[in-house]
């Protein structure tokens, strides 16, 4: 990025971003450097890709005129902790509204890919149109600024997302890699395609340690356009790092911010497989499709009860001191750690295991490791399944596909692995369709399109104002669970107000890890942007861009036909409550209504004139 | 008085899982917390009697305290 201003909120046009936009068809392709429009221009990720976005109707995710955006945030790349996502964005083949028309989507992941595509001087990428043949892009520097080759990916064809990346390895040195598996290059079977992303760790091991950008099928866009991966090499650019930027690390790694994400051994609260236990208290842990019994069946994939099985190593991103990730090795005789398997994050983990039926920590890494090395998003795949599971447990005596039932890991290995191979469409177009084909929609757990994440809807109405996903574009997954919160007040201004600011940190770079509760508005924030970028900006004008990023995405929601009435739970949650979770019934028909008409009248004045006019 | 001490998850690493325990009436939470030396940024949720309460709140006789970690995100 080029900056000559120091003041992005009021001079946002002072400073430019470079982008590249390339035409898959033709393969010609064109960089400039683009003026920014307003701050969440100049913040990047999801804030700038979904301006470009909102400037086009798109009546089907599957269109030439469907751009996929790749772009990274402004403190990627630098020397923030946990400066390191990378953002894919575009018209999403899963989430669609009632009226059939494609949602607005991005998808985010760490790893260290975002941080060589911004040391290579791009920005921001624009895939245009789709690529007659199988290819994938390089992006690298070179004295005259960023280049971006396509190149022909035959010999990547069939390949796992892990595979791929190690074939691209040997022949580029000094680089890290975007990659889709075998589901994304199925797109038109599967819509929740996943893109794994590189990490040092997974280059120097062998191992399959990826991160992934995997929710609403930006893989399966991907896939396609005919882009299997992209190659993002350069040279190391990451600035000296400054007292102040030392001291906010400081404060994440030690501080209240992710403290609880560190490693057990460090103090810290084990990552987010913590959940389990916690959530396990009030009976919340999904089970068996979100349905909760009151017993101790989750416990079994508890991390006290795992680790006398297995070596879990704590791991971490490059440079990142948070070490978030929990990776299940076999334990050796000698009780060092043996091959990898899995990494045990709380969502996987619970949806492609507990929620499953599946209470083998053995069964459930392979269950992860299938959906990572095909490329799903483990999330809508684990919840696609547990819906067609929960059918035929209704439905006995006419099951969906292969019969398969709750903790039958035969039958649901069979049918991950048909799925990641396109040969199951009914999973992979998820839950939303398979369920108006049976036309028994009440327990499928998706809202406006998309599986809802692990925590369950009775504790969390404010999923129907996410925009991205369930927990990671709505940070009301806690209200009631952690802050006890029942009340409508609470709620109203949880929604409109304090946990919509989570988004902010999907377009400024950093991991949400980086300081959870507090959001990107803060003065560790404030003070990362003056030290790397000379930048003077306040809390105010951070909130302020995110909270217009954030109704831009719900204006845009609209528009692609979603009516209010979509913006409710699985009807389950209220035509049978469950009354194993002992926490308060707030996700009644009464309370939804009141919160639906109390959050529209603070949301929508707002909204006004934040999208353009198009034709 | 006795409070039935209830700990979650990676809180019983070191601890106990469930204890009755004495302390003084008059007992505040953050003074078991104190006591038992449990980090400020790690805790999530307190719960008396299984209902959600603060750090400031006098515990009575035969209460049940339960601490929790925080959760975040997956
Ligand atoms: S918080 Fe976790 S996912 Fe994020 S950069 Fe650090 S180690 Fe990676």
């Amino acid at each position: 990025m080029k900056f000559s201003t120091t003041d992005p909120a009021s001079e946002p046009a002072s400073i430019l971003y470079a982008r590249c936009t390339v035409d898959l068809k033709s393969g010609s392709m064109h960089t400039e450097d683009v003026p920014c429009r307003n701050l969440e221009d100049v913040l990047g990720g999801f804030g700038r890709s979904f301006q470009i976005l909102s400037e086009r109707q798109i009546n089907t995710a599957y269109c030439e005129e469907n751009p996929l955006i790749v772009n990274t945030g402004l403190l990627t790349g630098s020397s923030a902790m946990t400066g390191m996502r990378t953002y894919f964005s575009g018209y999403s083949p899963l989430k669609e509204s009632k009226k059939g028309l494609p949602a607005a989507m991005w998808s985010t992941g760490s790893g260290n890919f975002g941080v060589k595509l911004k040391w290579t001087g791009l920005d921001e990428l624009v895939f245009e149109g789709r690529s007659p043949k199988p290819v994938y892009a390089v992006i690298r520097d070179s004295p005259e600024g960023p280049v971006v080759e396509l190149k022909p990916a035959d010999h990547l064809v069939g390949l796992s997302t892990h595979a791929k990346i190690m074939a691209l390895q040997k022949e580029y040195s000094n680089a890290h890699f975007a990659a889709i598996g075998q589901a994304g290059e199925q797109w038109e079977n599967v819509y929740f395609g996943a893109v794994g992303l590189s990490t040092d760790n997974q280059l120097k091991s062998g191992e399959d340690k990826m991160r992934f950008a995997g929710r609403g099928g930006m893989g399966s866009l991907m896939g396609y356009k005919n882009i299997l991966a992209l190659v993002a090499q350069s040279s190391n650019k990451i600035k000296p790092l400054t007292p102040e930027v030392k001291a906010v690390n400081i404060n994440v790694v030690k501080g209240g911010g992710a403290a609880r994400l560190q490693p057990i051994s460090r103090g810290g609260g084990g990552g987010t497989w913590a959940a389990y236990d916690v959530l396990q208290a009030f009976h919340a842990v999904p089970v068996n499709n979100f349905r909760p019994q009151g017993n101790d069946l989750p416990e079994k994939l508890f991390r006290e009860h795992v680790e006398k099985q297995f070596m879990i190593k704590s791991e971490a991103c490059y440079r990142c001191g948070i070490t978030c990730h929990n990776n299940i090795h076999e334990k050796s005789e000698d009780g060092s750690a043996g091959s990898f398997l899995a990494k045990f994050d709380y969502e996987p983990l619970n949806l492609l295991g507990t929620n499953i039926g599946i209470h083998d920590a053995r069964q459930a890494a392979r269950l992860i490791h299938l959906s990572d090395n095909y490329g799903m998003d483990s999330i809508s795949l684990g919840v696609t399944i547990s819906y067609v599971l929960s059918y035929n447990e209704r439905h006995p005596e006419q099951p969906l596909l292969n019969g398969a039932t709750f903790g039958d890991f035969v039958k649901i290995e069979e049918l991950i692995t048909q799925t990641g191979r396109g040969k199951l469409l009914e999973i992979g177009r998820g839950s939303k369709r398979l369920s108006e084909i049976t036309g028994e929609t009440s327990y499928a757990y998706h809202v406006k399109g998309l599986e809802i994440a692990a925590y369950q809807p009775e504790t969390n109405p404010g999923y129907a104002w996410a925009i991205a996903g369930g927990h990671m574009s709505m940070g009301t997954y806690g209200l009631l669970t952690r802050e006890g919160k029942s009340d409508i007040d609470s709620w109203v201004t949880g929604i409109t107000q304090t946990k919509l600011q989570i988004v902010g940190f999907d377009m400024i770079g950093l991991c949400k890890f980086f300081d959870i509760t507090k959001g990107i508005c803060t003065q560790m924030v404030v003070d990362c942007l003056k030290s790397e970028f000379n930048l003077e900006v306040t809390t105010e004008n951070l909130a302020a861009a995110v909270r217009r990023a954030f109704l831009r995405g719900l204006a845009l929601e609209l528009r692609q036909g979603y009516e209010k009435g979509e913006y409710t739970l699985p009807a389950e949650v209220w035509e049978q409550p469950n009354p194993n979770i002992k926490l308060p019934n707030i996700t009644n028909p009464e309370f939804m209504a009141e919160l639906q008409k109390r959050v529209w009248a603070v949301f929508e004045p707002e909204m006004a004139g934040l999208l353009p006019e198009i034709e | 008085m006795n409070v039935t001490i209830q700990l979650i998850g990676t809180f019983q690493i070191g601890r106990f899982k469930e204890a009755v325990r004495e302390y003084p009436s008059g007992t505040c939470v953050r003074e078991v917390i104190n006591e038992l030396r449990i980090p400020d940024p790690l805790l999530g949720v307190v719960l008396i009697n299984g209902i959600h309460a603060g750090t400031v709140d006098i515990l009575i006789n035969g209460d049940t305290l339960c601490l929790l970690p925080f959760i975040d995100g997956g």
